[in-house]
């Protein structure tokens, strides 16, 4: 049915708040950052156009590359490493095991700590010379494993990533929630059909939440990889030689160095490639989707 | 969609927009008070100083007395309010954004990773040069405007100083052979690799956070190899390279994970005694005279003394340099209000009055670009400071100061590729000069 001249007047009704805000504090600001982009300037005397050098110092600096790079691994760790944990926990809580209420909560529980107490507690557990972890290492007889875990060109990455990989409650949580949505009728059918809890999770439980929640989840964890701060900052400030740095951390110091055209030329760059990897995701998704569906109507239907 | 609903809708979506719009009102405290009731409430000039001396700052609880005694004294024309900030990474950010943004603070205070130049050239800044020229400014140590002033007008105030001469622990030394601090570098290295055989840590060292405490040991080696005028060629000078091979010999002498260590790695190895050399500003000797410092009744202070930077053979330096930094400047913003900039003006005389100072040193420790007659129960080490600081010939700033922001940004990264193996020297000192060349 055709909209009348009064719906579409309620209808802009209810955009218009929605649209004022985005415009104010999402698509100004975009622009903002792109105008900024070109110019040199420090803030405070007037700036100058400065075309695309900025861009073009940002791709020789070797710092970040290094940014960028560590950035998409994030998001991939993310998407293709957390989520996926987290839609194990999450399958496995959702079938009700002894103190399951227990297990949520304890995984849950990370999330309500902010991420500059948890990167503090584990560049504890990282020191070198008083950390948990040397001291456990020690403590069984291996002694030699024992290093400066943040400090190390090739440990200092993996330790920022690690530890954060494992906080898995809040995606567990919202695609527990997807699971307890689905009709219990088809578990009872597998059942009968005999299929095993794994079958079911592999052909009932994914298939149903794929296109919901764990596209949000998979979505979410990448968006946050990809704009990660506060845990390097706190562990490594992007140290040792830059290995740990990220675009966003790349960004923060040029707006301590005043650089505010190069800063916002990195933020530039970041929006563009959080649009890529989220096309990307949506693409993929939309993908195994049209693959699952060609199998359902072979196999099942 | 019924007509009610559609209206309900529209109004919804209003109240939204208006709410929004209230968000973004003057804050409550700059509105009219109510005019009728409160007068004087009115006619009361508010100062805002977001401040970074406060909490656990040795300065801090000097001048929270001296901010009490002259709200007091100027009751109802004159209240300084301070907005306590205590982390300094934060307090920088919010600084420099509000500065950017145009919403300079009253006062406010600023280290050497500002523009400073830049900013006193914006003229963003109150000018204090006729204030200054009434006589406040004889207050000041001389020549301490010089490196700070733009066409001999002064509008940001240098007023915390340090130095940084060495402490060491005298009991580790005389332990591994030595009554007294090393005259030259080569003797000191010997001493670090003394010390190191016998289980002890030499020397702090920090290559993460900001790598403070490697900064400053650079400072005193590019001091002791370049001499008064090492800065005159930025960093082209061969020092710069020769320091740097130093400074990562150091590393060898230090204690385990420096690369990622930060300032509270450092504090704590000297504290608990295993690391026998400390460097940093006199704003830290009130922890040497701590209780909770002590170890088996026998405080720090008791063992700790207080050397020049050695002599380097062959550097230009000749052992009566030291290395200094401005810690502290002071900032007003420029005030459309001739009133509220006499407010102003008058609280900043107020604090760096000499005899008030004189107190805030004794009780913190600093060290101020103001005359004062040093207190007669200042403690051992500040004296010895403040003779190091005296008995210089010249005096150099530490190379964060001395070189532009970018330099300081990135240091701990060109810092922890040199003591890894990823760059040598040279390729240490490049990468910094390109951070400052591609900076604004």
């Amino acid at each position: 049915m055709k909209p009348t001249r009064s719906d579409r007047r309620a209808l802009a009704a209810f955009m218009a708040p929605a649209v004022v805000l985005i415009l104010l504090f999402f698509v100004i600001p975009v622009l903002y950052v792109a105008v900024v982009s070109l110019l040199k300037w420090n803030g405070i005397t007037s700036p100058e156009f400065n075309a695309l050098r900025n861009f073009s110092l940002l791709f020789k600096d070797k710092a970040f590359t290094r940014s960028i790079i560590n950035n998409l691994i994030w998001a991939l760790v993310a998407g293709g490493i957390q989520v996926p944990l987290a839609m194990l926990m999450a399958i496995i809580l959702s079938r009700k095991p002894r103190g399951w209420k227990f297990f949520r909560t304890v995984y849950f529980f990370p999330q309500v700590i902010s991420g500059i107490a948890l990167a503090a507690l584990w560049r504890s557990i990282y020191n070198a010379d008083t950390g948990l972890l040397n001291g456990l290492l020690r403590a069984m007889g291996m002694g030699e494993l024992a290093c400066d875990w943040l400090g190390g060109l090739e440990t200092a990455f993996p330790a920022v990533l690690i530890y954060w990989v494992f906080y898995v409650g809040y995606y567990m949580v919202i695609m527990m929630a997807d699971i307890t949505t689905i009709d219990s009728s088809y578990y009872d059918a597998a059942t009968i059909d005999g299929a095993t809890d794994f079958q079911q999770a592999i052909y009932i439980t994914i298939p149903l939440i794929k296109n919901t929640s764990l596209l949000t989840c998979v979505t979410l964890a990448s968006v946050l990889g990809l704009r990660q701060f506060e845990q390097v900052y706190m562990l490594t400030n992007g140290q040792p030689a830059n290995t740990t740095s990220t675009i966003v951390l790349y960004l923060y110091k040029k707006l301590q160095d005043a650089n505010y055209g190069m800063a916002s030329a990195s933020a530039a760059v970041l929006i563009v490639v959080g649009a890529i990897f989220i096309i990307c995701i949506r693409r993929l998704f939309r993908e195994r989707s049209a693959k699952i569906s060609g199998l359902d109507t072979k196999g099942v239907l | 969609m019924k007509r009610a609903e559609k209206l309900l809708a529209l109004i919804l979506a209003v109240m939204m927009l208006l709410s929004l719009a209230a968000c973004g009102g003057e804050p409550a405290a700059e509105e009219p008070a109510d005019t009728a009731e409160e007068p004087a409430a009115q006619e009361e000039i508010i100062i805002n100083f977001p401040c970074i001396w406060v909490g656990t700052d040795s300065k801090a609880a000097y001048l929270a007395q001296m901010v009490e005694e002259f709200n007091t004294e100027n009751a109802g024309s004159i209240k300084v309010v301070i907005e306590e900030q205590t982390d300094y990474q934060a307090y920088r950010d919010k600084l420099r954004t509000l500065v950017t943004t145009g919403n300079i603070p009253d006062i406010s205070i600023m280290d050497t990773t500002f523009d400073i130049k830049g900013f006193a050239e914006s003229g963003k800044f109150m000018d204090l040069t006729p204030y200054l020229d009434e006589g406040w400014g004889d207050n000041f140590t001389e020549g301490c405007f010089d490196a700070w002033s733009v066409d001999g007008k002064v509008s940001i105030l240098p007023f915390e100083s340090a130095v940084f001469p060495i402490c060491y622990n005298t009991e580790i030394l005389k332990e591994c052979g030595y009554d007294s601090f090393p005259e030259t570098y080569d003797e000191m290295l010997q001493m670090f690799k003394d010390i190191k055989a016998k289980g002890y840590n030499a020397v702090g060292q920090m290559a993460g956070e900001n790598a403070w405490t490697s900064m400053l040991w650079y400072s005193l080696i590019v001091e002791a190899i370049g001499g008064k005028d090492v800065y005159a060629d930025g960093l082209s000078n061969p020092a710069f390279v020769e320091a740097a091979e130093v400074l990562k010999e150091m590393y060898n002498y230090t204690f385990d994970g420096a690369v990622s260590a930060g300032a509270a790695d450092v504090n704590g190895h000297f504290l608990s005694r295993d690391t026998a050399i400390y460097l940093n500003g006199p704003w830290w000797i009130s922890n040497f005279y701590k209780e909770e410092n002590a170890v088996d009744g026998v405080g720090l202070n008791e063992i700790v003394d207080v050397a020049r930077n050695p002599v380097y053979e062959g550097g230009k330096g000749d052992g009566t340099g030291v290395v200094t930094t401005v810690q502290g400047f002071l900032a007003c913003a420029k005030q459309e209000d001739p009133a509220k900039e006499a407010a102003v003006v008058k609280f900043l005389q107020y604090i760096s009055e000499p005899e008030r100072v004189s107190q805030w040193a004794l009780s913190s420790g600093a060290m101020f670009f103001i005359k004062y007659t040093p207190s007669p129960d200042t403690n051992e080490i500040s004296q010895k400071f403040t003779e190091i600081a005296n008995n210089s010939s010249y005096s150099v700033l530490h190379v964060n100061g001395a070189m532009p922001t970018a330099f300081s940004t990135e240091f701990p990264a060109a810092l922890s590729a040199l003591v890894l193996g990823q760059t040598d020297a040279q390729g240490f000192v490049d990468q910094l000069q390109t951070a400052i060349d591609n900076s604004v």
